[in-house]
């Protein structure tokens, strides 16, 4: 129990981590992590803890942000990772 | 303009106003209070305080040892409670702060992130107050100024105060102690 006090992380099955493009679709939006946060209704620090993969969204929190990153779900999350660049 | 009122949350303890400010970033009051370091040091000086709560049926011994006059024992006696509980307090209301409010507030004024983290602070909160109650059990029966259901034995009222304040705090502590960013 000790150890999961310490932990940070908050991913929904940490055996099956959840690879997203959040940061990168934002910045080539011009967004700031505030102006994705307040676009989807959460906190501007959910948005910093998507984006280190520290927490896995909600289906409909997923849905939420491809629409306001105007891409498919399946372009910006992955349960593989994502090649640089790509 | 009509204004909106500022709900209030009984249950909870919180009202949606106080949330909201502490949630929004731009609020740069308390701000020292946010980093992972200091949050530790808010929640050490917490369990402290109440491990001294606890230990309040023990000053009247501490004042014996003194050797203080019966009238000015009692003195030094109130002094210390309302002083110790007092800093009990402070120290709840700034951890409360540290945290945003998160653990205490409701559904509808966090986020499902924060919702999360808050249900898993509760979660092991209820795991260790059941320890604490344990440990406080256990000087209940054999401390020797308590000796609980003893005919001679002291009320142990402390106990009650310092596993009040432990149901209280312990969420906020095991949240302000486990995040990085809050």
């Amino acid at each position: 129990m000790l150890h999961s006090i310490y932990a940070t992380t908050m991913s929904r099955n940490p055996e099956e981590p959840v690879y997203n493009r959040i940061e990168e679709a934002r910045s080539t939006l011009g967004l700031s992590r505030q102006d994705l946060a307040d676009k989807v209704g959460v906190h501007y620090q959910t948005i910093g803890y998507l984006e280190r993969e520290e927490y896995s969204p909600s289906l409909v929190l997923a849905l939420r942000i491809a629409k306001a990153l105007n891409q498919e779900v399946s372009e910006l999350f992955s349960q593989t990772p994502f090649k640089k660049g790509k | 303009m009509m204004r909106k009122r500022n709900k209030i949350y009984w249950f909870e303890g919180v009202t949606e106003k106080g949330v909201k400010d502490l949630l929004n970033n731009d609020n740069s009051k308390f701000r020292w209070l946010r980093p992972q370091r200091n949050r530790r040091i808010l929640v050490i000086l917490m369990a402290l305080g109440m491990v001294l709560t606890s230990m309040g049926s023990y000053w009247p011994t501490l004042k014996t040892n003194l050797n203080l006059s019966p009238g000015v024992g009692l003195i030094v006696y109130s002094v210390t409670a309302i002083f110790i509980i007092f800093a009990v307090v402070v120290c709840y209301s700034f951890l409360r702060i540290a945290v945003r409010s998160i653990a205490d507030a409701p559904d509808e004024l966090l986020d499902e992130r924060q919702i999360a983290v808050r249900n898993t602070s509760f979660r092991y909160a209820y795991f260790i107050l059941g320890y604490v109650l344990l440990g406080l059990m256990v000087l209940m029966f054999f401390g020797p100024e308590l000796q609980m259901f003893q005919p001679e034995g002291n009320d142990g009222s402390y106990l009650v105060i310092a596993a009040l304040f432990a149901t209280a705090a312990l969420p906020s502590m095991v949240m302000a102690w486990r995040e990085r960013d809050i």
